[in-house]
């Protein structure tokens, strides 16, 4: 009896289109390193400022999370060709700088509304778009293990941002820490969206993206 | 947000208290309660003071693991990336979700064991060593002196929840002791690395140590003897990575200690006679 079979399962249905090349993904895949240990860093940091038990117990977890985000990145660049990770491990733009800046700024005792709406309600969210978009526009085949990576990432980032909106739920109690978390977000959306997300303009798309790389027309369907 | 966060600005709630360690050791009222004392200082389950002595224990745990928690986010904070490599961020990063889920463990086990938090006093001296502006020192500091002496505590723990019968102390603390000896190791593989070649830098580090180790042995605190409440490690300490030699320098350091504290005991009292 022949042992022959078609290589894809009937049910495998991946394809070997992509929107990005090599050097396209290994920029997004820098940019988030850059993004993830910015994070962590703050995380650990703002640890000993915050006097909420329960708070400084989730940060500290969340710290690795980050941490090891960062170093699945950091892995991933030489596969993509970049034998100095450290080349590509920057921010998309000078103004994503400066939302990161801000996102870390508060310090005080006092601030941990700002802290975690900062992370949980503007940074994070953007984590999750911009690996949501890289897992859907990039090629299932070839770039594969950037996927697997995006997977785990998006696991922890739904699972961190769950623990953090509840945090947040339970400290938003009254008029005034409303318009303190409103006002907080309403500044950092501003700055990320003058950054263009996590990997600059173009994090989630911007609707004129080229063919899968490497294909001879826009015609995605022939 | 400001680099080296100095220990007055650890954020706590209302339930802690902070007292300074010096003033627990030279207490005048310390050298006629240790009159009052009989029988071996090493906690043991046929001695009155047992419960006391292993909650209040339990309490200097959890917040000595706060402490560490928080020196190890501060080290993925405080430096750059010129100062600390990547890699040895991520370590202390693992270390904060190690040190998280020790806290966990420490307030479940407080509440198993009949204390509180705010029960007893907090002393910050574990996170000052966490505050060296040199991350070698501040590594050689927490991670080889302090998880050394974190090592000794769990074990200490450990075979008290054996004597007493107590599975759930005895089973959380050997996990916890899991985590530390890779804290420990931690220590001394960075040591190497970024002391390899700068062997003057690697010794201030040694000494840095050599100070914690015998700020955490005042009083007779750790040692060898029946004498000391806390006992000194040496199987563990050989997997996290210490030598014999290491471990017999510490002992000699911990004797001294102890020594000193009598010595002052003693003057003390003849003092108020």
């Amino acid at each position: 009896m022949s042992t022959a079979r078609a290589a894809f399962a009937p049910w495998d249905r991946r394809e070997l289109p992509g929107l990005f090349s090599v050097e396209e993904s290994a920029r997004r895949v820098g940019h988030y390193k850059w993004a993830e240990m910015r994070l962590f860093e703050a995380l650990g940091g703002w640890v000993a400022t915050v006097p909420e038990l329960d708070v400084k117990l989730v940060l500290g977890r969340h710290t690795y999370h980050h941490a090891w985000h960062a170093e699945l990145w950091h892995k991933r660049l030489p596969e993509l060709r970049e034998m100095n990770p450290d080349r590509l491990t920057r921010p998309p733009n000078d103004e994503f700088v400066a939302f990161v800046d801000a996102v870390r700024e508060p310090e005080a005792a006092e601030l941990t509304i700002e802290k975690l709406v900062g992370v949980y309600r503007v940074l994070i969210p953007r984590f999750i778009a911009a690996y949501t978009f890289h897992l859907n526009a990039t090629s299932t085949i070839t770039d594969a293990p950037t996927i697997r990576s995006l997977r785990f990432a998006l696991q922890d980032e739904y699972d961190d941002w769950r623990d953090g909106e509840m945090l947040l739920q339970s400290l938003i109690d009254s008029p005034e820490t409303v318009e303190r978390a409103a006002r907080r977000q309403a500044e950092l959306e501003t700055l990320v969206v003058r950054a263009g997300g996590i990997a600059g303009p173009g994090s989630l798309g911007d609707g004129t993206d080229p063919g899968p790389a490497g294909a001879a027309s826009g015609d995605q369907t022939a | 947000m400001k680099r080296l966060l100095p220990e007055s600005e650890l954020a706590r709630d209302e339930r802690f208290v902070r007292s300074r360690i010096e003033d627990r050791v030279f207490d005048p009222r310390g050298p006629k309660v240790a009159e009052r004392n009989t029988g071996p200082a090493k906690m043991a389950t046929d001695r009155p003071s047992a419960g006391e002595r292993s909650r209040s224990l339990m309490h200097g745990i959890f917040v000595g693991e706060i402490q560490a928690l928080e020196g190890a986010g501060r080290t993925c904070y405080d430096f750059d990336d010129d100062q600390a490599p990547f890699a040895l961020k991520l370590d202390m990063a693992r270390q904060c979700w190690d040190e998280s889920r020790h806290c966990e463990i420490s307030v479940k086990l407080g509440d198993h064991m009949g204390t509180e938090i705010g029960e007893y006093t907090e002393s910050t001296f574990l996170y000052q060593a966490a505050c060296n502006p040199d991350p070698v020192l501040r590594l050689t500091g927490v991670n080889r002196a302090l998880e050394g002496l974190a090592i000794d505590v769990f074990n200490t723990m450990k075979e008290f929840g054996e004597s007493s019968g107590d599975p759930i102390l005895t089973f959380c603390e050997d996990w916890m002791l899991a985590d530390e000896v890779t804290h420990v190791k931690m220590g001394s593989d960075w040591l190497r690395r970024l002391t390899e070649k700068d062997p003057d830098r690697r010794e201030r580090a040694l000494e840095f140590q050599r100070t914690v180790d015998k700020l955490f042995s005042l009083g007779g605190f750790r040692g060898e003897s029946d004498e000391n409440p806390v006992q000194l490690a040496r199987r563990f300490r050989e997997l996290a990575g210490f030598t014999n030699e290491e471990s017999d320098e510490l002992a000699v350091i911990a004797k001294e200690a102890q020594a000193e504290a009598e010595a002052m005991a003693d003057a003390a009292l003849a003092a108020s006679d």
